[in-house]
């Protein structure tokens, strides 16, 4: 009786342990690459330094745009990580082109300090990679221009679509990775591809 | 009128003894903390199993025994400023917040692995970072074409 007893505990045991990480696994390596023709509008923020930041200024430039937020337990630290790579990879004439932004989904938290602080850990090089705030009222509309949902559950705690995506020189929203990790061998090619696009000319 | 007295000094020790227990060991502030920012890379035990450590370039440190070797204030520095990977939780964590995820880092450290206490936090774990792109503005349809209807 006293081993039914031991084997009826082991059982709920293994039945209990089987769940630990497997059923609240939904996230994927990589990230689902998805083309898109979306005009982006021009916005004004403020950036790591806490200077004015203006879309409009970077006209000609290919501009990736990284979706994230300094105290994210989650997708975030590997968005951000995998810019970083996109960044080392870019030659010395390649990054006078291309602009990298990350855009806080938590203004609340990220200011500017905590902004340039975050920057520096990833080791970003600021001359081609801002880091971008601004007024809830300001950033919800660059969200929303870029498809991004944004929702807040707490103090520094915020769901958001982990979305990176390259916008043109024309300022139309191209491409969007959608996942933690975007391939940087696959971001790389799609840039090179939006570089090589005549002013005047578009892909698609 | 004596045994009256040292019933209730008895049961003051007793009451004061089972606070003092009670905060060395877990509450609810510390488990949510934990399993808000610290579970899905360091795991239930913080062994490092968290559903996202096998995403990560370079897997989570099994902190049960790392934090042995620390001082509180090396842990609470590691915490509030990040490492590696791990974000800066200041100041998105107030002090006493810190504090709590803290002593749940040194709860976990001392006590061993734990399989149950995280699961009714399974929801609150996976809602991070998980809004689809197309559910705000249909990405598979550019804007141009929905005006145009």
């Amino acid at each position: 009786m006293r081993y039914a007893w031991t084997t009826a505990v082991l059982v709920l045991v293994f039945a209990a342990g089987p769940r630990s990480f497997a059923a609240n696994a939904p996230l994927r390596p990589g990230a689902e690459r998805r083309i898109a023709s979306t005009p982006i509008a021009d916005f004004r923020l403020i950036d790591e330094h806490g200077a004015p930041f203006a879309f409009a200024d970077l006209s000609g430039r290919v501009v990736v745009v990284s979706f994230a937020y300094t105290s994210c337990p989650d997708v975030c630290p590997l968005l951000t990580a995998s810019l970083r790579q996109v960044q080392d990879a870019l030659s010395p004439e390649e990054r006078r082109e291309v602009q990298l932004l990350t855009v806080t989904t938590d203004p609340e938290i990220d200011q500017p300090k905590v902004l340039l602080a975050y920057g520096k850990r990833y080791g970003a090089d600021f001359a081609s990679w801002s880091f971008l705030t601004g007024a809830p009222a300001a950033l919800q509309k660059v969200w929303r221009n870029f498809g991004v949902g944004v929702k807040r559950k707490g103090r520094g705690l915020v769901d958001h679509t982990p979305l990176t995506a390259l916008v043109d020189r024309k300022k139309r929203l191209r491409f969007g990775y959608v996942g933690p990790s975007p391939a940087r061998d696959a971001v790389l090619s799609d840039i090179r591809a939006l570089l090589a696009e005549r002013a005047g000319a578009q892909g698609h | 009128m004596l045994a009256l007295m040292l019933m209730r000094v008895g049961l003051s020790a007793l009451f004061i003894f089972a606070i003092l227990l009670g905060g060395c060991g877990r509450n609810q502030r510390m488990d949510t903390v934990y399993a808000e920012r610290c579970l899905s890379c360091h795991g239930p035990s913080g062994r490092g199993d968290g559903a996202l450590a096998a995403l990560l370039p370079v897997a989570p440190p099994d902190f049960r025994e790392t934090v042995q070797r620390k001082s509180n204030a090396q842990i609470r520095r590691a915490i509030a400023e990040g490492r590696g990977l791990m974000p800066a939780f200041e100041p998105a964590l107030r002090p006493s917040e810190i504090t709590d995820m803290l002593q749940m880092v040194r709860f976990l450290s001392r006590e061993g692995r734990d399989l149950a206490w995280w699961e009714r936090f399974d929801a609150l774990v996976v809602a991070h970072c998980s809004i689809p792109w197309e559910t705000v503005l249909g990405y598979d349809e550019p804007p141009e074409r929905a005006e145009e209807k």
